[in-house]
């Protein structure tokens, strides 16, 4: 299980500590959704040595991910410029146009706050999504964090993002949105809340795991033995 | 009063509660216990908060982590452990609280899963950012005071 976080300098805590804090509730890691801002001290010359480090001490994977924003035209070059670069690609959610954008993309690997902003989420929209295989996040940072009338609207978002996306049985994940260590929860008290909330605790369970499948999907898509898509390095089965 | 027949006492279970905050966190099981009350009152309404009864029972906290023993019916864990995950800051402080562990009396939550005082920490200057700042240093974790506000670091990221 992985939870997506925004380390330091857009978040409260750095990527090890955030890394160190999701071990000890019992993740396999963490993907930092900003790591194309300046999330790496200057003692390691790349992301892939810190991520290196940050396993030996803590145990705990740090995946690269970026989360763009902007408009349509903007975000069509990020995503091309960003998908190599990265591990895991989101789209920012909010207005119509940008949740429209993300399911569309397959190249997009999850839509995150589609509710947030003024965005809507629908029927047309949950279809894209399954089709094109891309995730779309459910978001427990308010329900966690908000208090009144802000977190009974969150709390509405949630039910209605969760009654179209599970009729279209389409592929989702679960994250707190967490800016600080202090943010994060262990998946055990999550499904508990999420059970408050009208989720099963397998559904959330099974949204913190996806985050993990998409990290080995994509390592592996992106591993260097592949020359170009579909074809592969190496000695095959076939003759 | 006289006491209730053995099978009609209430039933409890015992969570182990860990909490972790900023260096400068200060507040005590009264604090807490409003906090929690107030976490299950939002989030389970008043008859499901009513139903859990949640209660503080041991409770020690040194800034920046603690532990805590929340008393809750038994059968109502779940909501409980939830409630508990909702207690996102007590007296200003951001506050992380995690169910570590259930157990069926306080003696047993309190051998198997309270750890006792915390690590020693100490205060250093360190390099962060570009920076000069001053740091909490538990292990190697870092508190960095920078700009008015706290920075979870490692002992990674220091230059």
């Amino acid at each position: 299980m992985y939870e997506a976080v925004r380390a330091d300098p857009a978040g409260e805590s750095t990527a090890a500590r955030f890394a160190a804090a999701a071990s000890e509730h019992g993740y396999d890691g963490v993907v930092v959704r900003n790591s194309r801002d300046d999330v790496v001290p200057p003692t390691f010359d790349s992301r892939a040595a810190y991520a290196e480090a940050i396993e030996a001490e803590y145990g705990a994977d740090a995946v690269w991910g970026v989360e763009l924003g902007g408009d349509r035209g903007t975000l069509t070059r990020a995503v091309r410029e960003s998908r190599e670069d990265v591990t895991i690609l989101c789209v920012a959610g909010g207005g119509a146009d940008r949740n429209r954008f993300a399911v569309e993309t397959p190249a997009v690997d999850v839509l995150t706050r589609p509710m947030t902003e003024r965005g809507d989420f629908n029927h047309v929209l949950a279809r894209a999504a399954a089709e094109n295989g891309v995730r779309v996040e459910f978001d427990f940072g308010p329900v966690l964090r908000a208090s009144g009338g802000e977190r009974v609207q969150a709390l509405r978002d949630l039910r209605k993002l969760r009654e179209i996306l599970f009729y279209y049985d389409a592929p989702y994940v679960c994250s707190v949105c967490a800016d600080s260590h202090l943010h994060l929860r262990a998946p055990r008290d999550l499904a508990a809340l999420g059970e408050q909330i009208g989720f099963t605790g397998e559904q959330v369970r099974e949204g913190f795991r996806e985050w993990g499948r998409l990290v080995e999907r994509n390592r592996e898509r992106f591993d260097d033995s592949f020359i170009a898509p579909g074809v592969r390095k190496g000695r095959g089965d076939v003759r | 009063m006289k006491h209730l027949p053995k099978h009609l006492r209430p039933r409890w279970r015992y969570l182990a509660v860990r909490l972790e905050s900023t260096p400068d966190a200060d507040f005590d099981r009264g604090a807490f216990q409003r906090e929690l009350w107030f976490a299950a009152a939002n989030l389970l309404g008043d008859p499901g908060s009513a139903d859990a009864d949640l209660r503080v029972f041991s409770f020690s906290f040194g800034a920046p982590v603690g532990e805590a023993v929340v008393r809750v019916r038994r059968g109502e864990v779940e909501a409980g452990r939830a409630a508990v995950a909702c207690v996102d800051g007590v007296e200003g402080a951001p506050v992380a609280a995690s169910v570590i562990g259930v157990s069926g009396t306080v003696r047993a939550c309190e051998e198997k899963y309270m750890r006792g005082p915390p690590e020693a920490y100490d205060e250093k200057r360190v390099a962060f950012r570009d920076a000069d700042s001053r740091a909490i240093c538990r292990g190697n974790l870092r508190d960095v005071r920078s700009d008015s506000r706290w920075t979870g670091a490692t002992s990674l990221d220091m230059e």
